[in-house]
């Protein structure tokens, strides 16, 4: 066992994240009907499933944006980074900015704020962008941006809402690059809601597909490609014929 | 925003239109006094972000100067017209320069700047305030533990309380300019008479006044505004709804709450 897994199993013993029967419903529709799952530092989750199936609405529970209606959601920290679907990035506000927002309740130095953005945007290969504004850049910069400004602080939870979604591949796999070495270098715990499927292959530890408001299955991403789960055979490889009825 | 059922159980109700009216008027208002509270709060406690004060009063009242300019010229020149017209007729045209500035300062000032920052600020407000909730900014500010009253809110509601004044009190300098023409041309009159007779008529209170219900125009537009952006969801047919409801909601305030302030200093007793 080398330095770096035994330092992962260490941290791993008491989940960073712990989610219990969750239910939340809107306008009368239930949305999640009790939903479970754990996740531990250095692991990545995917939570993935057909669109419309509640799995942004589990990252909006997560970080506090939302209240459950019934259950339990234990974050073992407040530090936690959101990765939004649409970048958010603040149209008026340039990168420097965006980032150094991010970090305004840290109370750093100016010369201390100055690295870290430079250190997170030179990581995301956006250095030279730094004092350009959210219009000035393509689609994927604006998603990076948004990476490097989830990271800025080394949150110890990392929450990806969507990711790749609308990236061309090329980009989806710098995207999933960047994703696979922050969880090296910042060994935070990290959930990733995607339908994408090279995304969650690539990038996560454990899986669980929803499916109307429910986990129905769960496991090594490696494995649903082979699995005799009617749920995630026909998820995984995109049928029409199984048990979700998407309509 | 959803749209509310008018028909229940198969039956047209159309009761349940006003119900639906009235429901979100007050959920509004509540909104409204909330985030006011919230807004206060935070300036109490000094939280301020000065720079952004002094951006968003150049957006607020920099920018505003000529559209108030132009509405308050030609309104004075209107009212003084008919003004003088009524007051040449009694042979009172020396009192014309007094009547004109009493309306000024006590109604028209106030009305035409606040109506003005209204459209101009209020909708642009609302607009900007609804495309950040929309697209996740308010979300993604939240999510970094700031209070979007905070970052948001303070400095337009103090740039909004510094500016609102300054625009009415030039409202109502415009408004004489525009008498003083008209006294001119319509009625003979000189500049030093017309000048005189406002220096007779106008007290102390006016102003006192005209301050008052600027501060009141400036926490309506503000506050009305963002909270109608920061309470919608949804999509881009949205943000057109916020905008005509800002508009709507804070001009029917403004001209609510002028009439209450009038009442309460002017009403005879």
């Amino acid at each position: 066992m080398d330095s770096n897994q035994k330092r992962k199993n260490e941290s791993s013993k008491k989940p960073k994240v712990q989610v219990e029967d969750l239910h939340k419903s809107f306008n009368g529709k239930q949305v999640l009907k009790g939903v479970s799952f754990e996740v531990y530092s250095g692991e990545t989750l995917a939570i993935i499933g057909p669109s419309g199936c509640g799995k942004s609405t589990i990252l909006k529970l997560l970080c506090g944006l939302l209240q459950p209606d019934k259950g339990k959601v234990e974050m073992a920290t407040d530090n936690i980074g959101l990765v939004f679907q649409g970048s958010a990035l603040l149209n008026s506000l340039t990168v420097r900015q965006n980032l150094s927002l991010a970090l305004r309740g840290h109370k750093l130095k100016r010369n201390e704020e100055t690295k870290k953005i430079e250190e997170k945007l030179n990581l995301v290969g956006l250095k030279e962008q730094i004092d350009s504004y959210p219009s000035q850049l393509s689609g994927g910069q604006q998603k990076r941006t948004s990476f490097a400004r989830a990271i800025v602080y080394d949150p110890e939870i990392i929450l990806y809402d969507e990711p790749t979604t609308g990236l061309d591949p090329v980009m989806s796999t710098i995207i999933e690059d960047y994703m696979i070495e922050l969880e090296s270098k910042l060994h935070a715990a990290s959930i990733v809601v995607t339908h994408q499927l090279s995304t969650w292959t690539r990038t996560a530890d454990r899986a669980v597909l929803l499916h109307d408001g429910k986990i129905v299955w769960q496991g090594v991403p490696q494995e649903a490609m082979n699995s005799s789960d009617p749920f995630i055979k026909q998820f995984a490889h995109a049928s029409r014929e199984g048990p979700m009825e998407i309509g | 925003m959803q749209q509310q059922p008018v028909i229940k159980n198969g039956i047209f109700k159309p009761y349940l239109i006003f119900e639906a009216w009235f429901g979100s008027g007050v959920r509004l208002c509540g909104q409204t006094i909330l985030l006011l509270f919230h807004t206060i709060r935070y300036i109490l406690q000094g939280k301020i972000d000065w720079p952004e004060v002094f951006r968003q009063s150049n957006m607020i009242g920099v920018k505003s100067f000529a559209v108030v300019a132009i509405t308050a010229l030609f309104t004075g020149f209107a009212m003084s017209l008919q003004i003088a017209r009524e007051l040449v007729l009694f042979g009172a045209d020396t009192a014309i320069g007094g009547v004109v500035s009493l309306a000024l300062i006590r109604e028209i000032g106030p009305i035409t700047a606040g109506v003005m920052v209204a459209g101009r600020v209020g909708s642009a407000i609302a607009a900007e305030l609804t495309t950040m909730m929309i697209t996740e900014q308010i979300d993604a500010l939240k999510v970094m533990r700031i209070d979007p009253a905070q970052y948001l809110v303070v400095p337009r509601y103090l740039a909004g309380v510094f500016m609102m004044p300054v625009l009415s009190i030039y409202a109502m300098f415009i408004g004489l300019f525009a008498g003083i023409l008209i006294a001119q041309s319509a009625a003979n009159l000189p500049m030093a008479t017309f000048l005189d007779s406002v220096k007779q008529t106008i007290l102390d209170r006016d102003f006192h006044v005209h301050f008052i219900k600027s501060f009141i125009n400036a926490t309506i537009i503000i506050m009305f505004s963002c909270a109608i952006g920061l309470s919608t969801r949804g999509g881009a047919e949205d943000v057109g709804i916020a905008t005509t409801r800002a508009i709507v909601w804070t001009m029917t305030m403004i001209f609510v709450f002028n009439y209450i302030v009038t009442s309460l200093t002017y009403a005879p007793r």
